[in-house]
């Protein structure tokens, strides 16, 4: 056993209203500069939509992740031969159309604009040429909303049938948080033929080094995520750090600190380094059960022991056992890697939304035997398209989610209207009634300190004499002393 | 006056640079370490010109290192008239394919407007530069034939002139101006190289070959003293 640990994020899609703070407050922090412009280290996508950039989920054309090949783990896009071979030109790279032309507002114009017979108008700016934009032909979210959902919707890989986003009484949405998942696998490392990109041990954190990299851009079509961004002022690569200057003085990140929705929760997970390639060997429907395979147990006095030896500490152990991404993820299954099938083991899990649920009745939507929910098979977000997203196709698990979100409303609702329900409704969705409380608690009123437990990092033991001035953003370096 | 200019001052001078401005800009400033990439503004004309230069001015450089590298094996191969032939073929196609594709990069830059943002005086004076230097050595290619052969007896020795601090200009001297011209042109492009992203040539990773495919850096081992 090989005990590492991990700081993960959990995301309740059910919950998250779209309300973009989470990019902003990210965007504020770490991509307002020259050249990161069109770069969103967290971005949020409506589903079913083409996200950010266009069509990031279609492997067939980025070439992103791993794939099996003989009972062994390649690259999707390129092996190490063909990676020599194209240093000069990267074949699966997205191009700038992918994302967006980045613009800014000519603001000033609307107090500086000399006195006319018309309104002053802010117009839009490149923040590439820097020159002024006729028309703005693509944002970051331009689909938000389902918005040109005939031309947007209609692509999404994971729609089993794509006239559904046409279909008034059929057609859903949701939203999809993003940011980098921090993977246990990263694929984004492996492309690197520099070296530059690494993830921490202590935290997972998976970083770009500024300057080792080279700027070969390997990462960027590597990561079937597509959460590495190829700066094209600095010419090199940048991606989202896991806030680590935050996280290391036990801060949550920006993303979820500002998070409207309050969807977030951060913690440790405890994992075994020496079972993951084995667990992504496994067909995709069974990769969720290989992810919480992974992730082991911080109670257990074995998994602790080896934890200590692998210089895990005490307080990042005490973190671990108190852990909300583990009772997420792997205490009540509630939260499911975003498309496992990619191979990376993403280290940011989400809820599946049960929204919207609204149910009108008639053919579309039978009622289950309790009366107050749909059908699972008549939900307005197919399970098939949740099991593509979250699952890698498999149904059940989706299912099994589902039926605990379900229970363990009808038992809120119960209790709140002093009604009693039956306990078979919980039991048969694996739970209890301490297990319901708890999750009701952590999906509704946990505070701060409980949706985010986020161990510091202890410097006092990381050789502080030889780091001392040596992190932080920048040209870093240290004063000489005299002998 | 020219010559020495040329054989002498010239090579001393960017050596001399290549020496001590490299490693400078290497310990100093390695975040403008890059090829400054600009695939991400404009792709589809960059595929027809990196590729086509990169891949021809890589053969061209081989063969200009191999005769300098191993004069006495080239010597032996070449004294095989089909495969000298073969060589000077294949020399003549790289040559080719490296000025078109420069000539390639030279237009995308002049004509792509959203390139204009990432392209500066150093850009443009390489790029002459090399196109320049593609074109004076194609013509030597064509109208000085076999130069694979005089190189041995020439340039080369010459080279070994000046690594040993004794210059000898005799081997050069009674070269016509074209070639001279492409020499000073190499020169020169060595002395701007570690000013510019031509930096970039100096590293061809090689390492990760053998790596294995994910890299931990931890914070409480010794050794790693940056974090970001
Ligand atoms: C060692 C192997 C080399 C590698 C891996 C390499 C790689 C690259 C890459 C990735 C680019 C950026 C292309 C882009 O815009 O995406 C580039 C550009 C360039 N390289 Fe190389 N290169 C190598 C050798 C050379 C050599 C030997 C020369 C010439 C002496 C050279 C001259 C250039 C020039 C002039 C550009 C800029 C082209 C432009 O105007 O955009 N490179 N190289
Ligand atoms: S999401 Fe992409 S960038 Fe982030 S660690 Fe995974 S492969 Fe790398
Ligand atoms: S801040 Fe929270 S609720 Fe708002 S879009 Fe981001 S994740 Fe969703």
């Amino acid at each position: 056993m090989n005990v590492r640990a991990q700081l993960v994020m959990v995301f309740n899609l059910d919950k998250c209203i779209g309300c973009h703070a989470c990019s902003i407050s990210c965007k504020n922090i770490w991509t307002d500069r020259k050249g990161a412009e069109y770069m969103w280290w967290n971005n949020v996508e409506t589903k079913p939509g083409v996200g950010y950039p266009k069509n990031w989920e279609n492997q067939d054309r980025f070439k992103g992740g791993w794939r099996r090949d003989d009972g062994k783990l390649k690259l999707r896009a390129l092996g190490k031969g063909p990676t020599l071979l194209n240093m000069f030109f990267q074949p699966n790279m997205p191009k700038l159309d992918d994302y967006y032309e980045p613009f800014d507002f000519d603001y000033s114009n609307l107090y500086k604009a000399p006195p006319g017979s018309d309104q002053p108008v802010a117009e839009a700016i490149s923040q590439i040429s820097g020159k002024r934009m006729e028309e703005i032909k693509n944002g970051p979210n331009w689909d938000d909303d389902l918005s040109g959902s005939q031309i947007y919707a209609v692509q999404d890989v994971n729609l089993e049938d794509s006239t559904l986003v046409a279909d008034y009484g059929r057609m859903f949405m949701q939203y999809l948080p993003r940011i980098c998942n921090h993977c246990l696998n990263p694929a984004c490392v492996a492309s690197c033929p520099s070296r530059a990109i690494y993830k921490r041990g202590e935290d997972g954190v998976v970083l770009v080094d500024q300057e080792v990299c080279k700027g070969w851009r390997f990462c960027t079509s590597a990561c079937p995520y597509k959460k590495v961004y190829f700066n094209w002022q600095s010419g090199k690569a940048e991606k989202c750090i896991f806030c680590f200057p935050r996280t290391e003085s036990g801060q949550c990140n920006a993303c979820a600190h500002s998070c409207v929705g309050r969807i977030r929760h951060v913690g440790v997970l405890l994992y075994d380094a020496d079972r993951v390639e084995a667990a992504l060997l496994k067909e995709d429907d069974q990769l969720v059960a290989a992810h919480r395979d992974v992730i082991l147990d911080p109670h257990d006095p074995q998994v602790r022991e080896a934890a200590r030896k692998n210089g895990v500490s005490d307080q990042w152990l005490e973190a671990a056992d108190k852990s909300p991404v583990y009772a997420l993820v792997k205490e009540f299954a509630v939260a499911l890697p975003l498309h496992p099938e990619f191979r990376t083991m993403p280290m940011a899990y989400y809820i599946p939304s049960l929204s919207p649920v609204i149910s009108s009745g008639g053919d579309l939507h039978t009622l289950a035997d309790h009366g107050t929910f749909p059908l699972l098979e008549t939900m307005r977000a197919p399970i098939s398209f949740l099991a593509s997203l979250l699952s890698g196709g498999n149904q059940e698990i989706i299912a099994e989610v589902l039926r605990k979100q379900i229970a363990l409303r009808l038992f809120k609702r119960a209790e709140n209207l002093g009604q009693s329900i039956e306990s078979s409704i919980l039991k048969n969705a694996g739970l209890d009634e301490a297990g319901a409380n708890k999750l009701y608690r952590l999906f509704t009123i946990a505070p701060y300190r409980e949706r985010f437990i986020v161990p510091t990092q202890q410097r006092e033991v990381q050789n502080p004499e030889e780091r001392k001035g040596s992190s932080g953003f920048g040209i870093l370096k240290k004063t000489r002393r005299a002998k | 006056m020219l010559d020495s200019f040329i054989f002498v001052v010239m090579p001393y001078a960017a050596l001399a640079l290549m020496i001590f401005v490299t490693p400078y800009r290497y310990f100093s400033n390695r975040l403008t370490w890059t090829a400054y990439s600009t695939q991400f503004l404009e792709r589809d004309k960059l595929f027809w010109g990196s590729v086509p230069w990169h891949f021809g001015i890589l053969l061209v450089l081989l063969g200009h290192f191999a005769g300098v590298v191993c004069p006495h094996g080239m010597a032996r191969l070449l004294a095989n008239q089909q495969m000298l032939v073969l060589l000077e073929s294949i020399g003549l196609a790289a040559g080719l394919l490296a000025l078109l594709g420069s000539v390639m990069l030279l237009l995308r830059r002049i004509n792509d407007g959203t390139l204009k943002r990432v392209t500066f005086c150093s850009d443009w004076v390489l790029l002459y530069l090399l196109i320049m230097q593609a074109a004076t050595g194609i013509y030597i290619a064509t109208f000085m034939r076999w130069g694979s052969v005089w190189y041995l007896h020439t340039a080369v020795p010459y080279f070994y002139s000046l690594l040993s601090f004794k210059p000898e200009l005799g081997y050069v001297a009674d070269f016509p101006l074209i070639f001279k011209l492409h020499s000073a042109g190499a020169f020169l492009i060595l002395a701007l190289l570690p000013f510019t992203k031509l930096v970039h040539l100096l590293f061809w990773p090689l390492a990760f070959l053998r790596d294995p495919p994910i890299l931990y850096r931890w914070r409480s081992q010794r050794g790693n003293s940056r974090d970001f």
